[in-house]
């Protein structure tokens, strides 16, 4: 197991220069207007000396290796058109606290509404309790994003009397973005857990267990639920870095400072160095939520190997 | 495949257990001992049950009416979106319409000459509504289906084959890491604005993450008993695949599935949001409704945005419902 | 407003792309209701009925500047707050005169302008603090900072040809052109630019500029300190603590896509006309849906009420009364160019196109066919005919000595006086271009490809409503017009790389003289300009319209060769021949101007600053009073009337 995991370490390492190289080509195929704010009127020489300043104008091998090197002493370059000459780390270290919070918050809410939820819908499959549960999932699932969270926000704050716009000292104006974004991961939980309960509760083990005369509870929570939580566990790890990430729509609601829809908006202004950083953060970040996942799944459902052991094939 | 078969042999003991009890009815001690005797047809009749997987699934699920109802809605406003342009009457989703001075009608609410109102030039919102779920369907269906496909196969073999797994953990950390929005702003400027754009965008890096589902299912399943127990006997890999592995997700596949056709929807107008949506002269329910979205703040405008966000929760809620009953259904143990 | 900032923006330069920000951005604020309030009352004694002394104005804003840098940028969106805390030798007044600002006079021998500086003019920080007195030396750094190659100053072509050495010392650093000339470093000294003393600023110019002294209210001339500029370099101004101010307001919080915060600056030399105390701008990517909630809320003070919901804010009890106009603005022209050299794919058959549109009588055709009326009522429902213009420099743009709006010159009479829009027309013209362009083995329907950016707001629209319009005037069978998205960004490829067969394209003023006008159409010789309509590949190719764009050329060449000051009427003449040709031949269609947008504000309008160009008067708050109330159609309409 600690072979394998090193292994995969180091592999992930390998796997973040591919993505940011790749990442890296990309941008640099987009048209070079994009690059200045007012191509129409520059002179020809001064789109060169701006190329040039850029450093686009060199060979593709040298630019790549002229960001690693730059990498690997920590620096991520300037911010070229998000804020001008402002260095990329000193944007993002403002950002990302706020999304963080924030979405810790809602994946909080999340897992502790949606976990129950799921549990008591698949314990009562068919009663009341699910029917309510799967209209709040289908009603979740089914109307776009964009068109509840504007709801929420529009007639939430006339009834907690709060601002429309977010502003941190208040707490309660925390109220709205955090239930706003909680909604989705409840349901997406509550969902697939009852999904997987419900799939285990007609196996044979959990008939074992009723014939020896367990309580339902006791069967739920300490068979079937370990059980069907092996497969949600694997997204955990991912969704809850995927919620620190921020929501481009909730932010932009709320307009609250955070890290979501800045990567949209980085690569609309081709800001080469934010891009690069941006992505080279979520890469990381999705690559250890990954490993991560695999590596719980292991620890909850010890029939699950990673390592080389096992009929391979 | 397991399952099925511990289902027959269940049978099977049952019907022995029956014999023995309709014999022992049988008082005479020479009935009692007599030779029971061995009749091929018998013999035939108990090993054969006339179970069929598939005939099974579909019984389940016709047991679910909500679910068979909603089967009929989708096919319904699938039907109705072809057959809506034929009807007398109807407005080009594209036209722009002008009143008798040549203005355009902006805005007109929903009436008798425009069924579900107009927008801001003019256009019938009726028309464009179904247009637009005509093309957002086919989006969906388009997306869903293909991803499926190329999902599983990729899926299988990444969690099945262990030399595989490396290579494909890592085309899928390197597909699930470029951004998308990177991808679409490339197409856009390479490809037309266009439906097949849209399709080929959502599923160039779209199709990893069914095949990170179906690797994953696969895991938990592949070092099972009975799979060991069939590698043991030397059954071969292809066969394993199709005859242990598959079946038994073929549920959970159809959920995802079923999700996946609404969840294209919702990225159409995602990407939309973001700007990168169809052209005008493309009505689909993502334009629709951001479009609509824009005017909710007036509430004598929002007819807009009502009408595409019902077809839109509509179509989501029947796929969730149907998929969840269908992967029920194909659920062998639920068979009875 | 000024804080049309916005709909402005962009715009000045480039195609309506730019513009397509319209709306969306301007700020917002905190909750504090702005109206009334007492707080301090400088300028009370000018106070009229309805206006509060004092009080803080709050926006929202969608549009976050990417630098704070005057000296760098050239995009409209960030002189927004150089334009309030940063003043220029001159400034206009609420008419758009020039006025002294930091210079109190000035006088002018031949090419040499010379400026006496106001004394007494403190620079402050981000605090307010005094930091030190502006002197002429500022002036002559600020232009040395943007002539420095490294700096990368969008706006450094503004000073070639018109400052006596810029061109050169700029190149002399580069070493090489383009083209391979090269060129010898020379000492900054030798720029038209000194400070012969603390308070005298005297700039030598490289030729007659006739319109040199409107230009200094723009960002290329505004001063900054010195010895800031020495120590930051490339990272001056990148936050409010790493810029000084000398302006109406200083920037008291800087924190991108959080907030903005003006607040009024005690020092500034002319503090008694300054009547807002601070300018508090709150970042919200989806203003343009939430703005104007937010004002039925009482939570902000403006917000631009789109063409979409104007009808029903306009029918709303209570909303009615909230919305006025902008100001209405002359800087930005729109017109559909014609592309002479087409780049297209051959599915849009470009050699059918480089005929068709090579020949006077198709081009005539499709004007005589287009009811600008149509797509000009998606942004304008109401009064669409105000905002179509029928030549390309807008009117009340300039005057010619005697006082004579440009564009009621007697050249223009017959242009203006008539709706280019003419049905019988348009189908004669059809008639005659298919007999010509049948015996050239034109295939028809013509394909015209016609493009958009899906990033600007209702662009789409236009172009629907337009495809069926003229198609519906000139037969299907004549004509297919293909409208096309392009790419939402970089738009500008589609233009410059000719990859459109007719598009709505804009042109901004730089400058207040009709040869601004002429700059997108004219190429010289062996250059493609700003590769607008392409039409000197007539020329180069020998088409049917060569000998049209030939004449066209040779009257803008000719009219630019008037310089002299006294010549000044002789010289608007001779524009107005060219631009009058342009048109009467079909070479553009001209289209409009920005339509005012409806906006929901506490300002009025018609009280700041204002230039027909030049933009950074136009973002000015100086001068402008809070109402405590929102301004009412009627009410702007009296404004207007009291312009």
């Amino acid at each position: 197991m600690l072979k394998y995991l090193t292994k995969r370490i180091l592999r992930s390492f390998l796997t973040l220069a591919i993505i940011i190289t790749i990442v890296f080509v990309l941008m640099r195929q987009m048209p070079i207007e994009g690059y200045f704010d007012n191509f129409d009127k520059l002179t020809e020489e001064q789109i060169q000396v701006g190329l040039k300043g850029m450093g686009l104008l060199d060979p593709m091998p040298i630019q790549v290796a002229d960001f690693f090197r730059q990498l690997l002493q920590g620096d991520l370059g300037l911010s070229r058109r998000y804020r001008a000459n402002v260095p990329v780390a000193e944007i993002l270290s403002t950002k990302i606290p706020v999304s963080v919070k924030l979405g810790c918050l809602s994946i909080l809410v999340s897992l502790v509404v949606g976990l129950p939820m799921g549990t008591f819908m698949a314990r009562y499959k068919g009663k009341w309790f699910d029917r309510l549960g799967t209209l709040f999932i289908v009603f979740i699932q089914a109307v776009p994003a964009a068109v509840y969270f504007l709801f929420i926000q529009l007639y939430g704050s006339v009834w907690l009397k709060v601002p429309l716009l977010f502003d941190p000292s208040k707490p309660a104006c925390w109220i709205l973005p955090v239930f706003s974004m909680s909604l989705g991961n409840i349901a997406y939980y509550g969902m697939w857990l009852r999904r997987y309960m419900v799939d285990e509760s007609t196996k044979d083990y959990v008939k074992l267990a009723t014939a020896k005369g367990l309580s339902q509870n006791k069967i739920m929570v300490r068979h079937i639920f370990r059980n069907a939580f092996v497969p949600m566990i694997q997204y955990l790890p991912t969704s809850f870095l995927n919620t620190v990430i921020g929501s481009i729509y909730i932010e932009s609601l709320y307009s609250i400072p955070g890290m979501g829809g800045l990567l949209v908006d980085v690569i609309k202004k081709h800001d080469n160095n934010m891009v690069q950083a941006i992505v080279l953060l979520y890469a990381t970040v999705g690559v250890i939520g990954l490993l991560l996942g695999d590596i719980l799944m292991t620890i909850i459902d010890p029939r699950i190997s990673l390592g080389g052991k096992g009929g391979g094939r | 495949m397991w399952s099925v078969k511990n289902k027959m042999s269940e049978k099977l003991e049952s019907s022995v257990e029956e014999q023995f009890r309709q014999q022992t009815g049988q008082r005479t001690e020479e009935e009692l001992f007599s030779l029971a005797g061995a009749s091929a047809e018998e013999q035939e009749r108990t090993g054969y049950s006339n179970y069929s997987y598939w005939r099974s699934t579909l019984q389940a699920f016709g047991k679910n009416r909500v679910a068979v109802f909603l089967v009929f809605v989708i096919v319904g406003i699938l039907l109705f979106t072809f057959i809506q342009p034929l009807l007398p009457g109807q407005h080009d989703p594209n036209m722009v319409n002008n009143d008798s001075s040549g203005m355009q009608y902006r805005n007109v609410p929903p009436g008798s000459q425009f069924w579900f109102g107009t927008n801001s030039i003019g256009q019938d919102l009726w028309a464009r509504i179904w247009a637009g779920t005509r093309n957002s369907l086919f989006i969906g269906f388009a997306v869903a289906g293909i991803e499926a496909f190329i999902g599983i196969v990729a899926g299988v073999l990444w969690g099945y084959v262990r030399k595989l797994d490396a290579l494909f953990t890592e085309i899928y950390n390197v597909l699930d890491n470029i951004p998308q929005t990177i991808v679409l702003i490339l197409i856009s400027y390479i490809l037309k604005p266009g439906v097949k754009t849209l399709i080929f965008a959502m599923c160039l890096t779209g199709w990893i993450q069914m095949a990170r589902f179906i690797r994953n299912q696969v895991l938990m399943l592949r070092d099972r008993e009975y799979n060991l127990a069939s590698r043991c006997v030397g059954t071969p890999t292809g066969k394993v695949v199709l005859r242990n592995l598959l079946p038994y997700l073929v549920s959970v596949i159809m959920l995802r599935m079923a999700l996946s056709i609404p969840g294209a929807i919702g990225s159409e107008v995602f990407v939309t949001y973001i700007g990168l949506g169809l052209p005008l002269s493309i009505p689909s329910l993502g334009n629709l409704i951001n479009e609509g979205r824009a005017l909710m703040m007036s509430e004598s405008l929002r007819y807009q945005l009502l009408f595409p966000t019902l077809i839109v929760s509509v179509v989501t809620i029947s796929f969730y419902i149907i998929g969840n009953a269908f992967s029920d259904a194909a659920d062998p143990k639920n068979h009875v | 407003m000024k804080r049309r900032v916005l709909s402005l923006m962009l715009s000045v330069v480039m195609m309506a792309s730019v513009l397509a920000g319209c709306g969306s951005d301007d700020g917002t604020g905190s909750s504090t209701p702005a109206g009334g309030t007492q707080t301090e009352s400088q300028g009370g004694e000018d106070q009229k009925e309805g206006q509060a002394a004092g009080g803080e104005l709050n926006l929202l804003y969608s549009s976050e500047v990417s630098t704070l840098n005057y000296l760098k940028t050239s995009s409209i969106s960030e002189m927004g707050i150089p334009a309030n805390t940063i003043d220029t030798l001159v400034e206009t007044d609420n008419k758009g005169n020039l006025v002294p600002a930091l210079a109190t006079e000035w006088s002018q021998d031949g090419l040499v302008w010379t400026f006496k500086l106001r004394e007494g003019v403190k620079w402050v920080d981000h605090t307010g603090a005094e930091v030190a007195e502006v002197t002429a030396q500022d002036f002559v750094d600020a232009m040395k900072y943007q002539l420095t190659p490294e700096y990368e100053a969008a706006n450094v072509r503004n000073f070639f040809g018109v400052i006596a050495n810029a061109e050169a010392y700029y190149m002399g650093q580069i070493g090489t052109d383009e083209d391979g000339n090269t060129y010898d470093p020379i000492d900054f000294s030798e720029v038209g630019v000194k400070a012969l003393d603390s308070y005298t600023l005297e700039y030598t110019l490289a030729g007659e500029v006739p319109y040199f002294l409107s230009s200094l209210v723009y960002v290329t001339y505004m001063p900054a300190y010195g010895p800031l500029l020495e120590e930051k370099g490339a990272s001056f101004a990148t936050a409010a603590d790493s810029m000084y101010y000398c302006g109406a307001y200083y920037l008291s919080v800087y924190e991108p896509q959080v907030r903005q915060v003006l607040t009024r600056n005690p020092l500034y030399w002319d503090a008694e006309h300054v009547y807002i105390t601070s300018i508090n701008s709150v970042y919200n990517a989806e203003k343009a849906t939430l703005a104007p909630e937010m004002v039925k809320r009482g939570e902000i003070d403006e917000a631009s009420i789109g063409a979409d919901i104007l009808d029903d804010w306009l029918a709303g009890e209570q909303t009615r009364e909230l919305v006025s106009k902008e100001r209405p603005s002359t800087d930005v022209s729109y017109f559909y160019c014609f592309n002479f050299n087409p780049t297209f794919g051959e599915e849009y058959e470009p050699e059918n196109w480089k005929k068709a549109v090579n020949n006077e009588n198709f081009r005539q055709a499709v004007m005589a066919a287009m009811n600008r009326r149509n797509p000009m009522a998606i942004n304008e429902p109401n009064t669409p005919e105000q905002y179509i213009q029928n030549t390309i420099t807008p009117a009340t743009f300039t005057m010619n000595a005697s006082g004579v709006d440009y564009v009621e010159l007697e050249t223009f009479q017959e242009i203006v006086g008539k709706d280019s829009f003419d049905e019988t027309a348009a189908v004669s013209y059809r008639d005659a271009a298919k007999t010509e362009l049948e015996a050239e083995e034109v295939t028809f329907p013509v394909k015209m490809l016609v493009k958009y950016n899906p990033g600007v707001s209702n662009w789409d629209k236009e172009c629907a409503v337009l495809e069926q319009q003229i198609e519906g005037v000139l037969g299907s069978d004549f004509i297919d017009i293909i409208v096309e998205a392009g790419p939402s960004e970089s738009f500008l490829t589609v233009r410059r790389e000719g990859n459109y067969a007719f598009m709505k394209c804009n042109w901004g003023a730089d400058y207040a003289d009709p040869e601004t006008w002429t700059d997108p159409f004219y190429q010289a010789e062996g250059s493609d300009g700003y590769k607008y309509a392409f039409l000197r590949t007539a020329i180069s190719e020998n088409t049917a319209a060569a000998d049209t764009v030939q004449e066209y050329f040779g009257l803008v060449e000719s009219a630019k060769a008037i310089t002299a000051d006294a010549q000044k009427d002789e010289r608007y003449d001779a524009f107005a021949r060219a631009e009058a040709y342009l048109i009467d031949h079909a070479l553009v269609i001209p289209y409009g101007i920005s339509v005012s947008d409806y906006i929901a504000t506490k300002l009025n309008v018609f009280e700041g600053q204002y230039a027909s160009c030049g933009t950074v008067p136009n973002l000015r708050y100086k001068g402008h009073h809070l109402m405590d109330h929102f301004v009412s159609l009627e009410e702007y309409n009296k404004n207007l009337e009291n312009e």
